[in-house]
């Protein structure tokens, strides 16, 4: 089997990132490509440019990242590494962080290529919960 | 050549976030569309956040509709999934 397409979860807090990665492992499966940067590297809130770098790189296997944010500065940090470390195939998605994530991860994990899961991201967005 | 089929399936089990991840890997293996049913809402077989927001709970029945040329295998793939829920 090819590579899956890679996911990065980007997040003021490690815990939350750590959290939301083992959910996503549970759901989707243990061949899953899940990197997380959470906090700053001091293990404080925040985001770090570096952390963020280096789990982009991690999480490209070749099929593609996606990337998602948690909120804000997260947002900004993504855009820095990634518009000074180009990936051509690493995306910032706009969805909400929990369930733009697993929509992501569990079709990415049935070997979906990039396009299919950035839109599975983004279809988060309008998914009622309720 | 299209073809549809129509199975119902008696849930073991809630329809939470474990089975729903398992029901999207067993669909995606097929070209087929699949929709499961439950009480009024459609979801795609393939989406896991739609799955889950059925909210099908241990003891109702769902109603699973597949059209495409593997539509039988399909079908019987995520019956299988749904029905072995724990």
């Amino acid at each position: 089997m090819t590579r899956t397409v890679g996911i990065v979860l980007v997040s003021h807090s490690a815990e939350l990132a750590a959290g939301l990665r083992e959910l996503l492992l549970q759901v989707g499966g243990g061949s899953l490509a899940v990197e997380v940067a959470g906090g700053t590297g001091e293990g404080g809130i925040g985001t770090s440019y570096d952390l963020v770098r280096a789990a982009i790189e991690k999480a490209d296997g070749g099929a593609g990242v996606v990337v998602l944010p948690d909120l804000g500065s997260s947002v900004l940090t993504a855009r820095a590494v990634l518009d000074d470390h180009p990936v051509p195939d690493a995306v910032i998605v706009d969805a909400p962080f929990v369930e733009g994530a697993m929509a992501a991860a569990v079709i990415a994990a049935t070997g979906a290529d990039l396009a299919t899961a950035v839109a599975a991201a983004e279809e988060a967005r309008d998914v009622r919960k309720l | 050549m299209s073809v549809s089929s129509e199975t119902a399936v008696v849930l073991p089990a809630h329809l939470h976030a474990r089975p729903a991840g398992q029901v999207v890997q067993a669909a995606a293996r097929f070209q087929a569309e699949v929709e499961i049913e439950y009480a009024g809402k459609v979801a795609n077989a393939r989406g896991v956040l739609a799955v889950m927001a059925l909210g099908a709970t241990a003891g109702t029945t769902v109603t699973l509709r597949a059209t495409g040329p593997d539509a039988a295998e399909a079908l019987d793939a995520v019956a299988a999934v749904l029905t072995a829920a724990r």
